[in-house]
């Protein structure tokens, strides 16, 4: 420093030179064990059945407090606490608000249209097809007021967080992009992660301190492009291989169309099997060639977003490779589906280890400038309620 | 005794490494060298937060503040749950894994099985429970959504007819409640039964059939579907099993996509059960009244003609439906007993829905807009 300024060198005698920004590195320490996690569990699933489903808010709830509170960051552990009846109420409202639709429906059905079809629709279908409809925004501002709920029920070093913005702006962003995405072929993908991460993440709070998120889509534009050519003409190559294998196949060995008939309708033990081979042939086909292309994506895309996030004085990075992308991923997803939902708990074991395994804190919070939010979140949240939004009142 | 334990002022997010001091009365949190004070909690508001069974330190307040405790070692947390009766539940150890892993999922498995068996077979207590009114309303309005605009049939001798006959196979069927029949104008070539013993049945069915016993068949194997209950024990099987679906998946979508097809398969497979019940007591009850029970065979060869090639057979465990030939083996009966309609029953019921429009010769007709087409349900 003096070298570099030496000029100054008087004045440093007397002043202490501007101490290093603190960047010491560190990771989150998840502790938590997959017996515990799987005694907690299924006793989820047998209240479950008891109960028709009824337990699940408190279920959910007596997870979330074991996984919050087994991850510490610098020492200090994470805490939830929400309560069951906070999601059994928010989802009685739903089911109030879900009725009253219904009501409005079948009255502007009787009155205004004197209970006739409308094209062709009885009352029954004209409300399902409208719960589609107002499905589909709704399941974002959902997913948002969602993460509200979470959030305001998380402490750390006994302070809450919580996030601002308002869901239903939210929603109506995600619907568009969406829709524009599907529209276009997926080529605004990374406008679509870019601008609903900027929301998700720059509305965060810990207490008083505001997340920041700097992402930029352009950062990532060209990169997406090279993906999404390369995994078209992948696509191409691995139906022609399919296509090529089961012709091939079928014709060694002698396969008709009556067969196949057979196979799908009157299926006996070897049939079965049969199919299975020929599942797992094309899982292979697929699982080799387009989940990796997809998985290096995905772990690119979650690098960038953390990478851009930022906490007052402190940064995070993840080196989170393909590899831990595609057990992230496909390794998760295989495991709930193959164990019927009974793989859960390893699931959401796996992925905290890789949390902890993944990502990197550098820095400490300057934790006497972050206070206690004045806020205490929505009063009730989630499931269904989170999809209407009407925890702010 | 002092224990070091991790304070939160609960104002600021800094954590602060203390050491408490129990005493009868209060609990005393101090700095770490123990030289100042930093908090007094009172005994009686001491409050754990949460439990050991899910916490891994839970932590303790002084009620209605926001500061917190954390003490990370456990035996510290048993020294203090002893000296203090309000913190007892610091000491309580966490459950062992695998005692609790073989417990729940014991009773998970006799629960499952539980649910299934009470669905299976309860429902067939269940059903004829289910009060008259709501199945007729539930019936009501699944008829108006099914039949939409398709005109019904008004002629009043042949209604009479088939409804005449209809309550007589009620009554031998020991079926307590009124039964009515909907002719409805056109096709497909069909007839089904809707809860609170409404029958719909098509004029092209009509119009198909050799003779009235053909008919009365049909009639008396959707008897057979409302002396069982079958539209509503279909119903409560579906709830039940989608209900223990969501419980087990956890709504899970890709698992709910897996179990939607599980439930489909498995309401085909009832389907098919409940097609075989309404064929053997559609034969039973003809044969009580001392009818022509033929004609339930027949119509089955009447459509397999239409159909060679007989879907039921065809599609295998995605039918609704047993094989037509199967049902044709199970039914066919000698041609005794009394004619199920007298001639001129049987005249007003083909004349019910006006004069008959001319059609395209049978082999020709457009394939059928329901599920096994020409299989009365």
């Amino acid at each position: 420093m003096n070298e570099l300024a030496p000029w100054n060198q008087g004045g440093a005698a007397q002043q202490a030179p501007p101490s290093p920004p603190d960047l010491a590195p560190s990771r989150p320490i998840y502790d938590g064990k997959l017996g515990e996690l799987y005694g907690i569990y299924l006793r989820h699933l047998t209240l479950m059945v008891l109960t028709l489903g009824w337990s699940r808010f408190w279920g959910r709830t007596r997870l979330r407090r074991y996984l919050w509170n087994h991850v510490s960051v610098l020492g200090d552990r994470f805490e939830y606490r929400g309560r069951g009846i906070e999601l059994l109420i928010g989802f009685v409202l739903v089911l109030v608000v879900v009725g009253l639709w219904a009501a409005a429906i079948w009255l502007i059905h009787e009155y205004a249209f004197g209970g006739h079809a409308v094209a062709g629709m009885g009352f029954l279908n004209i409300f399902y097809i409208s719960l589609v409809f107002i499905g589909i925004p709704l399941a974002f501002v959902g997913q948002y007021a969602g993460l509200r709920y979470r959030l305001s029920r998380t402490r750390w070093r006994g302070i809450r967080c919580g996030m601002a913005g308002s869901a239903w702006t939210y929603g109506g962003l995600a619907t568009v992009l969406y829709m524009a995405n599907t529209v276009t072929g997926q080529l605004l993908l990374p406008i679509v992660s870019v601008s609903l991460a900027r929301p998700r993440i720059g509305n965060a709070f810990l207490g008083t301190q505001r997340l920041d998120f700097a992402g930029r889509v352009g950062d990532i534009y060209g990169r997406y492009l090279g993906y999404y050519f390369l995994n078209v003409v992948v696509w191409i190559v691995a139906i022609g291989i399919a296509v090529a294998v089961v012709i091939a196949g079928g014709h060694e060995l002698g396969i008709t169309s009556e067969e196949l008939t057979r196979l799908a309708t009157q299926p006996s033990l070897r049939t079965v099997l049969l199919l299975v081979a020929a599942v797992f042939v094309l899982s292979v086909v697929f699982g080799l060639m387009i989940l990796p292309l997809r998985c290096w994506w995905q772990a690119y895309l979650l690098r960038y977003l953390i990478a851009r996030t930022r906490a007052g004085n402190v940064l995070f990075a993840s080196a989170i490779s393909t590899r831990q992308m595609w057990g992230f991923m496909v390794l998760n997803y295989l495991i709930v589906v193959m164990t019927l939902g009974l793989g859960w708990p390893w699931v959401m074991h796996r992925t905290l280890r890789l949390i902890s395994r993944a990502l990197w804190i550098y820095g400490a919070p300057q934790g006497a400038t972050i206070g206690q939010p004045p806020h205490h979140g929505p009063r009730y949240g989630e499931g269904l309620l989170d999809m209407f939004d009407v925890t702010g009142f | 005794m002092a224990a070091r334990a991790r304070y939160y002022d609960g104002k600021v997010a800094m954590a602060r490494i203390v050491t408490v001091r129990p005493t009868r009365d209060e609990l005393v949190i101090l700095d770490s060298d123990g030289s100042n004070v930093v908090a007094r909690w009172p005994a009686p508001e001491l409050v754990v937060l949460g439990d050991t069974a899910h916490e891994k330190a839970p932590p303790v307040v002084r009620r209605g503040e926001e500061a917190r405790l954390v003490i990370e070692d456990p035996e510290l947390r048993h020294l203090l749950a002893r000296s203090m009766p309000p913190l007892a539940a610091l000491g309580i150890a966490r459950p062992a894994a695998l005692p609790r892993i073989v417990l729940f999922g014991a009773t998970l498995a006799v629960a499952v099985a539980a649910f299934w068996f009470a669905v299976d077979v309860g429902s067939g207590y269940v059903a004829p429970l289910v009060p008259y009114d709501l199945q007729r309303r539930l019936g009501e309005n699944v008829a108006s959504e099914v039949i939409g605009e398709q005109p019904l049939c008004q002629g009043r001798a042949g209604l009479a007819a088939i409804n005449g006959l209809a309550t007589r196979l009620a009554k031998a069927a020991d079926y307590p409640h009124p039964v009515s029949v909907r002719i409805v104008k056109g096709g497909p070539v069909n007839a089904y039964t809707l809860p609170g013993g409404i029958l719909v049945f098509y004029s092209d069915l009509i119009d198909l059939a050799r003779d009235g016993n053909e008919v009365a068949g049909v009639l008396a194997h959707e008897m057979g579907h409302v002396a069982h209950h079958h539209a509503i024990k279909g119903l409560v099987r579906q709830f039940g099993v989608e209900q223990l679906l969501k419980a087990m998946t956890g709504g899970f979508s890709d698992l709910g996509t897996l179990g939607a097809g599980g439930t489909l398969l498995l309401a085909l497979r009832n389907g098919r059960n409940f097609e075989r019940d309404a064929d053997a007591t559609a034969v039973e009850l003809l044969e009580k009244l001392g009818l022509r029970a033929d004609g339930v065979a027949h119509f089955f060869e009447r459509m397999l003609e239409e159909h060679p090639t007989d879907a039921a057979a065809l599609i295998g465990i995605w039918s609704s439906h047993p094989p037509t030939k199967e049902r044709i083996a199970a039914t066919a009966r000698p041609p005794t007993g009394r004619p199920a309609f007298s001639d001129a029953e049987w005249a007003a019921l083909k004349a019910a829905c006006g004069p008959r429009e001319e059609k395209p010769a049978p082999r020709n007709r457009p394939p059928a807009r329901r599920p096994n087409p020409g299989q009365p349900t």
